[in-house]
């Protein structure tokens, strides 16, 4: 192993342009990250033709750099203007930018950044030390597995109501129906496609999740006649207090340790991560309610999950040759071409390449931290601006980049319609977090159920009685009765507060 | 020295000078030409056409890159290839799964000018190494004896491996379940024992091979492959499975004939070149990856249509 490294470092030091590859993929990252429909798979797949003129080392570097700095990336619009620049931050937005909201997104994007790198590198350590046995284990999950994980996921969001339980439960359902629409994932039927042949794909991610955050925002704030009641004012990216991160650090370790084996899950990548882990927060907070309302923990969680779900996912990449996301998948073409053959073998047979990506990445977190807080400077200087500009702006660049990500008109129009959508669930007060807890977490709690119950011969008890299975299962059910029973006993402390007052007065 | 280096460039430019006219002539393809299709970035498919594209680009002076529009089982990308304009810059990648939603009535195979079959596929059933099955005889035994207890993984519900695996449960009367994946969950599936077997090409399971974590036990081709000379084919068993998976061009219906030829001609170089042929023989694709152009790849559609509807019908799958 030492020697493997021996021979990585010798490969980096031998080509010093490596490290500007590296510096280059990061700035790249970042910047497709951070641009709303430009999502960090867009920035590899167009890399791809220009990895031909390196050896295949270089190649992935180059890749692996990119995938660093746009996961990281992603944030910055979020915290900034509501508008995730990529699907993994979309988790982020929800506490990053309540939190901006209140004059603090230096703050915010601190927080965002310190537990990006945080994450990053933990899932890359994970990565160089675990890569094998880790992805033996992720093969103990089958359907049944990656159902009872996003049920517990999904189980989270009757604590995220921030009030109504029922609100909370009522948005969660409407973001699983809506998850529905397309093709049927075991059967290949219809479902809610009225003809429609662009609605076979069913109502996508990326164009969903800005029109319910960028857009719905951009709409309220135009119906909010005093737009410069909330200008965000304070934009330099101090990084948060070490008295203020360390209070993060148990969510910090459990939401990097659910990041890296989520990611190793192959099918399943980053922005599973981000909510699962912001779930997870939520569930072992003391102070559930106020997730949502810009909280320190509603950040680290979901930023540390996905940045150390990129180095989880590139464990089935390199330990078996399965892509364990989207991105990895395009790396894996990538490879290809270069006449790699992914497989088991891939470690042993070319050891200089995978250990030198190994330390590529974990030089690549580190120049994340340096050139993030650059990026969000820059970003911020936007904050200046009149909203009457930016809110246009940002409409005309979501709409462009949601174009951009497949050349269908359809996206615009779904994002169009989401962002009515978004618009209203907030005038309503639903809260947007449960909604798109369904929508991410349905498709997979569906297509898993229904593969496992396949697979079990439709015995219910089978599928649910597998160990891991049935300790995930019991778990959220567990978490789901707690819940309830804070809810209640809270109303009844509220009630018994408001009795005794009425008779004092 | 001087007098040879002279006369390459006299050489050259003559060559330009003489090439010019031809040039002018015929300045078609002028700029890049894209090539939609339904598969993920890094797929079978995009990196098909990328390895076609990169020799066409040295041959054509223009380069040829996919268009990823991914899901609805490629309806959403067929949708974008008719609403583009006929102007010959706009190809569609299409396969089996173009003939499979004909059949089904979604789209029309009349809508495409086809203008180069270029990859022919041959699917196998794996097994992983933990599997109790050493042989394809002792895998139908089990399925014979208990139907519908073998699962195997394929992907994308309702569509080719599950048209190949049907078409099998047909021929050996035997029944075994399909459970649909996506690609990189089947294996994952598959190596770790949560179904029995999984349906995939040579080229995406070469590693899995090559390493002893994934056997073949049969394939679905006429002959067997030289790269797995002792993995019999599903015919010299007696069934008659060898539908594989190909990779092909085609441009609108409406396409100026024209074009169709000089495209044809510059698809035919780029694949005769050694960079193109290098990536087939890796995947193993170059047993029975005949080039067929545009008449005779219309001639091979309509039998595959047949093929597929007599198939799908079988299955119940058609109204």
């Amino acid at each position: 192993m030492l020697e493997a490294y021996g021979s990585a470092l010798a490969y980096l030091f031998g080509n010093p342009s490596s490290f500007l590859l590296i510096i280059f993929s990061v700035i790249w990252g970042i910047a497709f990250g951070s641009v709303p429909g430009l999502t960090g798979i867009v920035g590899v797949a167009l890399l791809i033709p220009f990895t031909f003129v390196f050896d295949p080392t270089a190649g992935l570097l180059l890749l692996s750099g990119v995938y660093v700095g746009s996961t990281f990336g992603g944030s910055i619009s979020a915290i900034l203007f509501n508008t995730p620049g990529s699907p993994e931050a979309a988790c982020t937005a929800l506490d990053g930018y309540p939190m901006a909201k209140k004059g603090q997104a230096g703050k915010a994007l601190g927080i965002a950044l310190a537990s990006s790198a945080i994450g990053g590198i933990f899932g890359t350590i994970v990565l160089m030390l675990l890569a094998p046995p880790m992805a033996q284990f992720a093969l103990n999950f089958g359907p049944p597995e990656y159902f009872a994980l996003a049920v517990l996921g999904i189980t989270a969001i009757s604590a995220i109501g921030g009030g109504s339980v029922l609100k909370g439960l009522v948005a969660g359902l409407l973001g699983l129906g809506i998850a529905t629409v397309g093709l049927d994932p075991i059967t290949g039927t219809e479902r809610y496609t009225f003809g429609n042949l662009s609605l076979l794909t069913g109502i996508s991610f990326v164009p969903a999740i800005i029109g319910t955050f960028a857009l719905a925002e951009v709409l309220q704030r135009a119906g909010e006649r005093t737009s410069t009641a909330d200008v965000i004012t304070d934009v330099s990216t101090k990084l948060p207090s070490m008295k203020e991160f360390l209070a993060t650090r148990f969510t910090l370790l459990r939401s990097s340790s659910i990041g890296a084996f989520i990611g190793a899950l192959p099918g399943v990548g980053a922005t599973t991560a981000a909510f699962i882990s912001y779930s997870e927060a939520v569930r072992w907070s003391k102070r559930p309610q106020d997730f949502g309302t810009g909280v320190a923990e509603g950040i680290a969680a979901p930023e540390s999950a996905n940045n150390s779900a990129v180095g989880g996912s590139m464990i089935p990449l390199l330990a078996l040759g399965i892509p364990g996301s989207a991105t990895t998948a395009v790396m894996l073409g990538g490879l290809t071409i270069h006449g790699i053959i992914p497989g088991p073998l891939l470690m042993e047979t070319n050891t200089q390449l995978v250990y030198t990506v190994f330390i590529g990445m974990f030089v690549a977190n580190i120049l994340m931290l340096i050139f993030g807080i650059r990026a969000a400077r820059y970003f911020a200087l936007v904050l200046k601006a009149p909203y009457a500009l930016v809110g246009p702006a940002i409409v005309v660049l979501c709409m462009t980049g949601v174009y951009a990500l497949n050349s269908n008109i359809v996206d615009v129009g779904v994002m169009l319609a989401m962002g009515a959508f978004g618009f209203l669930l907030r005038k309503l007060q639903y809260p947007i977090a449960s909604f798109v807890i369904g929508l991410v977490l349905g498709p997979i709690a569906e297509r898993s159920l229904r593969q496992g119950l396949v697979i079990s011969d439709y015995d219910y008890w089978d599928f649910a009685s597998r160990p891991i299975t049935a300790v995930l299962l019991i778990g959220s059910l567990a978490s789901l009765i707690y819940g309830f029973y804070g809810q209640w006993k809270r109303h009844q402390i509220a009630q018994a507060a408001k009795l005794s007052r009425g008779q004092s007065g | 020295m001087l007098s040879l280096k002279t006369a390459t460039v006299a050489a050259f430019v003559a060559g330009t000078v003489l090439a010019a006219p031809a040039a002018i002539a015929q300045d078609y393809p002028s700029r890049t030409i894209e090539v939609i299709h339904s598969y993920g970035p890094g797929g079978g498919t995009d990196r098909f056409i990328r390895a076609v594209g990169v020799p066409f680009e040295e041959i054509a002076g223009q380069s040829m890159v996919p268009i990823s529009i991914q899901g609805g089982g490629g309806m959403p990308a067929y949708a974008n290839f008719q609403q583009r304009r006929v102007d010959g810059y706009t190809l569609m990648a299409i396969s089996p799964d173009q003939i499979i939603a004909h059949v089904l009535g979604r789209i029309e195979m009349d809508s495409f000018q086809p203008l180069a079959r270029v990859q022919y596929d041959q699917g196998m059933i794996l097994v992983p190494a933990s599997s109790p099955f050493q042989t394809i005889q002792e895998f139908m035994e089990h399925a014979r004896e208990n139907p519908g207890e073998l699962n195997v993984g394929i992907t994308n519900a309702a569509g080719f491996d599950d048209t190949v695996m049907g078409l099998w449960n047909i021929e050996t009367g035997a029944e075994v379940t399909t459970v649909p994946f996506g690609s990189s969950e089947m294996v994952s599936n598959t190596l770790g024992g949560q179904v029995d077997a999984m349906h995939e090409e040579y080229g995406p399971a070469r590693g899995l091979i090559d390493s002893g974590d994934m056997r073949p036990l049969v394939v679905f081709s006429d002959e067997r492959l030289p790269v797995l000379p002792d993995v019999p084919t599903a015919v010299e068993l007696g069934y008659d499975v060898t539908l594989g998976r190909w990779r092909a061009f085609a441009m609108p219906a409406d396409a100026d004939p024209a074009q169709v030829d000089t495209l044809f001609g510059l698809v035919s170089e780029a694949v005769a070149s050694d960079s193109y042929q290098e990536v087939q023989e890796q995947a193993a694709l170059q047993y029975r990856s005949e080039l067929l152009g545009p008449e005779e790849f219309q001639a091979f559609i309509d039998s595959e249509i047949e093929v597929y509807t007599r198939v799908l019908d079988a299955l119940g799958l058609t109204d």
